[in-house]
Parts: structure tokens; C-alpha cells; sequence
């Protein structure tokens, strides 16, 4: 059995607000999910190449020079709230 | 009028023959979504009048004879997960119910370039995150050969619209088997090409190391003909491959291996009795057929549920009502993201950005994430060894044939387990495709995946259209009593 998880903190890590109800039942869901990583987990495996690519490929960044995308309308065309060209949001502390 | 079911090759020597427009065909497709569309519900959004003018377009540069190529004309769908300039891209979820996007997925420019008409978005599971489309904010699709059952996902709306006749072909994305699991269960053919061949530059990112763009269609030629006007590198998306070199494997004479690990325990007896079938066959044509064991596969089911929500916890981020889709007010900026994030994600997109967030947190990461990236290592390491012998791996596409809605809503491992044949190809990043080969004791559709080494597509898509040829499945479902 995989230790208790502690839906609180990870809701919070995961900024997600749960309801009660919620909180009980993906307790239960993730525990049981958890619990079926007990095989993996207790593998004795090497510590072989690992890559995020799964060919293994170097990835091919851009270069960091200024190109044409999104105009400043196309950018703020979608956003909830904007004000003067900018984004707006709540303020940051209480 | 049946030119929808034709392939795209034959379609096209219609148009250039003057025998059939481009137009036609587009009404055609569209009165097909008039008599499915309530049954199945494939679609979330229809371009059939904003479009209409692009037919007429492709019309005049047939009578000019100054047509693109093959796919001009050629009305397909596109899951609701990639971006196509100027239209809603929900992915299904409330999140971005009033998302319009400012620009084209690079499948979508090359499509465009091709001359393709799209007919519409495809609904899916939220965020491409199930596999029976039943997690959509916006409702699930049915599946057309029997509407209490489901159309398999999280590409159902793809696979249903492409086997309801609705759509000539269609795109979906295959993180662990979103193409190829509703392709089986509605009857149809779907390809998922290897990691980093197509773009993924305006998909929306679900596990970015796992994400393949690939094609749904009637036919494995139409699928060849999709993918190679989709592939090549983009410089958009940075794990886009910049070489494809490989040896190819034979297409005469070859040596196909049945994944023992896929045909046992959990596997349907009808299932298992597809691949045999199709097993003697291949050997009736010269081919040598032998059992091969891929231990890790047994535990690809957990690899995949620690690495695909670590992935995606990162990923959806993103959603966090400040510069696009829904907000709900608070009265601070992580008082609004928190309210925001629990408004617009449903139940299972909470539960993988938890599952994710708790694999990667402190103290857990070592024992879950890491000793997945260390099982998927090996797993690759399996494989590679094991096409040193064969040429081709085979197996069942899904477990069984298409199970009933709510089935297995109470039971999260079963659901998850109906992936279990096709997230291997997604972990190791290789091809897979899913040929449909007959109909279960149920008279559902049933199919056989075939997998080779990573940048052998064509090769792939060669062989399996002789083996299409050999199956000659050619039932189709009938909705509303009218059979596509």
C-alpha cells in the first residue's frame, strides 16, 4: 500500500480548489491508481539514457531572434479581461 | 450518392474527370451529417456554410485543370484539439468554451496548402484525456454501428464522423492509442505516425513527449496519402525530426512477431482470435508469423499513467484565466486561477493534474516519475532488440470490441486498460496502425494493430495496405437505417 495521499497539499500545489465532495472522492480514485504503480515503483531498473524525446533527439530550439506571430490584438483577442494593451488580473497579494 | 465512402486517389480522378465537383461532394458529405449528426453527435461545430466558396474554388481549378493535388477538395475533419485559424477550439472542455484561435496548426497550413475543406471540429474526451469520449464537457459521440456503445476516444468524434460517412477522413491525436482505440471500435483505419514526423505545433499539448498528429480514414492508402502531406520537419515545433533514416523492414518474406504480453489475460477471446486469423493469413502469403515476448509491456499501463499526467499537470498549466479562456473572479490573481481551474476542468482532467502534480512532487519523484522515464528506457531497449528478429509486431488494437456507456465509468483501471495494446507504440515512439479485419461475436467491429521501427511509416502503410487487401473487410454500419 503507497503512503495516504495528502489531496489538500497537491490540490494546492496544482492550484485547484476541491470541494468537499471532491476531495473524498479523488482520495479514494488516486489512492487506488497509486496503489496499481506498486509493481513499477519497487523495480529494480538501471539508471539507463533517459530523454524526454522518445527517440531520443536533441531538440531543435529556435534561435532567439524577434519574428512575426500574433499581432498585440491577436494576442489579447482571447484573453478574459484587458485593459490598454495588457492583460489584466486580481492584484497579487491580499 | 456514395463518393464519400470512395478512396481519396479514385475521388480525385472523378474531379479531374469531370465526372463529380468538389462541391457535390461537400453537400454530399454534409447531407451525410444531416442524417448521422443527432445519432452520433461526431461533430461539435460544421463549417458547411462558411466553406461552401472554398468548394466552389476547388470547382474552378479542376475546370481549369490547374487542381493542387490529390487531397484538393477532399472534405475531412479535424479534432477539436487543433487549432485551425479564425474557429473555436473548445478540446472539449469548458475551459475554452469561448476560445477562438488567432492561427493555424501547422497540419492545418499543410492541409490548406493541399487544397483539403474542412468540414468541421470533432468533439473528444476533454483535453484528449479518456478513451471513450465520455469525459466530453459538451456530451459523448455514439458509436455507429450500435449508439449504447461507445465510439472509443479520446479521438470518437474523428472515428465516428469517418465510419458515419459524414467526413471523407479526419484528423485525430494519439497520446496512448486516441487514434487507433476509436478507429477499431468504429470500424475504421487509423495511423499514428512516429514521434516527431508531424508537427505538433498547434495541437493542444496534452503529454508533449507522447502527442502524435496522425490520420483516420476508409482506407490505408488514404492514410499514406494524409500523412505525407502533413510530414516533414517543422521548425515550429522543436521535437519535430529533422532526419527520418531507418532500415526498412521487408515487405516480402517477412517476419511478424504476436506480442505474447498482448494476447492473454485481459485480452477477449475475440480479439485474440482476430490476430490468429490474420496471423494465417500473412502466412498464406509467404510471411513467417512467431511469438514474441516484450515483458515491459505488462507494465506500460502504469508507465504511462505516471509519465502522461506528469506531462500533462505541467501542460494545462496554462489554463489559468489570465490570457485566454474562462475566468472565474477572485479576489486575488491565485484565488482566480484556483477558482478558474476548478470551473472549467472537468472530473478526469482534476484527476490526472493531481496525479501528475503528486508524482512530481518533493519525496514522490524518484519513486514514480523517475522510475518511469528508467521503465520506459528499457522498454525502448525491448523493443529495439526485438526488431533486430522481426520486421513487424502485431496484436490486438483494444482489448475488446466497443464496451457500453458507463461500462466502465465506476472502474478507472478498467478504463485505462482498454489502452493497453496501443500506449506501447506511444511510449517507444514508433509507428502503429489499426486495421479494421472483421466483426466480433456481437457483430462490432474488430481490428489488428501493426507496429514497426520508428521512421519506417511508409513502409509500415505499405505493408498494411497489402494486408487490407488480403482481409477485404468491407462492412460498414448502418445509422437511421441508411448504411454508409
Amino acid at each position: 500500500m503507497a503512503d495516504k495521499i495528502d489531496i489538500e497539499n497537491v490540490a494546492k500545489l496544482a492550484s485547484l480548489k476541491l470541494n468537499e465532495e471532491e476531495k473524498q472522492h479523488l482520495e479514494k480514485d488516486l489512492s487506488m491508481i497509486i496503489d496499481h504503480f506498486a509493481a513499477l515503483s519497487e523495480m529494480d531498473l538501471p539508471d539507463d539514457k533517459i530523454s524526454i524525446h522518445p527517440l531520443g533527439m536533441h531538440l531543435n530550439l529556435a534561435e532567439d531572434i524577434a519574428s512575426k506571430f500574433l499581432t498585440h490584438e491577436q494576442a489579447l483577442s482571447n484573453a478574459p479581461e484587458s485593459k490598454d494593451g495588457q492583460f489584466v488580473v486580481p492584484p497579487s497579494l491580499d | 450518392m456514395d463518393n464519400h465512402k470512395l478512396p481519396i486517389s479514385k475521388i480525385n480522378q472523378l474531379f479531374k474527370n469531370k465526372e463529380l465537383k468538389p462541391s457535390e461532394l461537400y453537400s454530399e458529405v454534409f447531407e451525410r451529417a444531416a442524417n448521422t449528426e443527432s445519432v452520433i453527435h461526431g461533430h461539435l461545430t460544421l463549417f458547411q456554410e462558411e466553406n461552401i466558396q472554398k468548394a466552389l474554388d476547388a470547382d474552378k481549378r479542376y475546370e481549369k485543370g490547374n487542381n493542387i493535388g490529390t487531397l484538393d477538395g477532399i472534405p475531412i475533419a479535424i479534432k477539436d484539439n487543433i487549432n485551425i485559424s479564425g474557429h473555436a477550439t473548445t478540446c472539449s472542455s469548458k475551459m475554452l468554451s469561448n476560445y477562438i484561435s488567432p492561427y493555424d496548426a501547422t497540419v492545418i497550413t499543410r492541409l490548406k496548402n493541399e487544397g483539403v475543406l474542412f468540414t468541421g471540429k470533432t468533439n473528444l474526451d476533454e483535453f484528449a484525456m479518456g478513451s471513450s469520449t465520455e469525459n466530453s464537457a459538451y456530451g459523448p459521440t455514439k458509436n455507429p454501428w450500435d449508439s449504447s456503445r461507445v465510439p472509443g476516444g479520446s479521438s470518437g468524434g474523428s472515428a465516428a464522423v469517418v465510419s458515419a460517412g459524414s467526413a471523407v477522413a479526419s484528423l485525430g491525436s494519439d497520446t496512448g492509442g486516441s487514434i487507433r482505440q476509436p478507429a477499431s471500435f468504429c470500424g475504421v483505419v487509423g495511423f499514428k505516425p512516429t514521434y516527431g514526423t508531424v508537427s505538433r505545433y498547434g495541437l493542444v499539448a496534452f503529454a508533449s513527449s507522447l502527442d502524435q498528429i496522425g490520420p483516420i480514414t476508409n482506407n490505408v492508402a488514404d492514410a499514406k496519402l494524409i500523412f505525407n502531406s502533413m510530414n516533414g520537419h517543422d521548425p515550429l515545433d522543436a521535437t519535430s525530426l529533422t532526419e527520418s533514416k531507418a532500415q526498412q523492414p521487408k515487405l516480402k518474406n517477412a517476419k511478424i512477431g504476436i506480442i505474447k504480453e498482448l494476447m492473454g489475460d485481459g485480452i477477449s477471446e475475440d480479439a485474440q482470435q482476430e490476430v490468429h486469423k490474420v496471423a494465417k493469413l500473412m502466412e498464406s502469403e509467404g510471411h513467417e508469423v512467431v511469438e514474441v515476448s516484450l515483458p515491459l509491456t505488462k507494465m506500460s499501463i502504469s508507465i504511462y499513467y505516471l509519465i502522461a499526467p506528469a506531462e500533462c499537470s505541467a501542460n494545462l498549466s496554462r489554463f489559468d484565466g489570465v490570457r485566454y479562456g474562462n475566468r472565474v473572479t477572485g479576489n486575488t490573481s491565485s484565488e482566480m486561477m484556483e477558482l478558474t481551474r476548478a470551473n472549467g476542468f472537468g472530473p478526469e482532467v482534476k484527476k490526472r493534474i493531481l496525479l501528475g502534480t503528486y508524482a512530481l512532487s518533493a519525496g514522490y519523484y524518484d519513486a514514480y516519475y523517475g522510475q518511469a522515464l528508467k521503465a520506459r528506457a528499457m522498454m525502448k531497449k525491448e523493443f529495439t532488440d526485438i526488431y533486430n528478429d522481426v520486421d513487424y509486431l502485431i496484436s490486438p488494437t483494444t482489448p475488446s470490441d466497443p464496451f457500453k456507456f458507463g461500462e466502465k465509468t465506476d472502474n478507472q483501471l478498467e478504463m485505462y486498460m482498454s489502452d493497453l495494446c496501443t500506449i506501447p507504440a506511444n511510449l517507444v515512439g514508433m509507428p502503429a496502425i489499426s486495421i479494421p479485419t472483421g466483426l466480433s461475436s456481437q457483430g462490432l467491429p474488430l481490428s489488428v494493430q501493426l507496429m514497426s521501427p520508428a521512421n519506417t511509416d511508409n513502409t509500415l502503410l505499405d505493408f498494411s495496405q497489402s494486408l487490407e487487401s488480403l482481409v477485404a473487410f468491407s462492412d460498414k454500419p448502418a445509422i437511421n437505417g441508411v448504411t454508409n
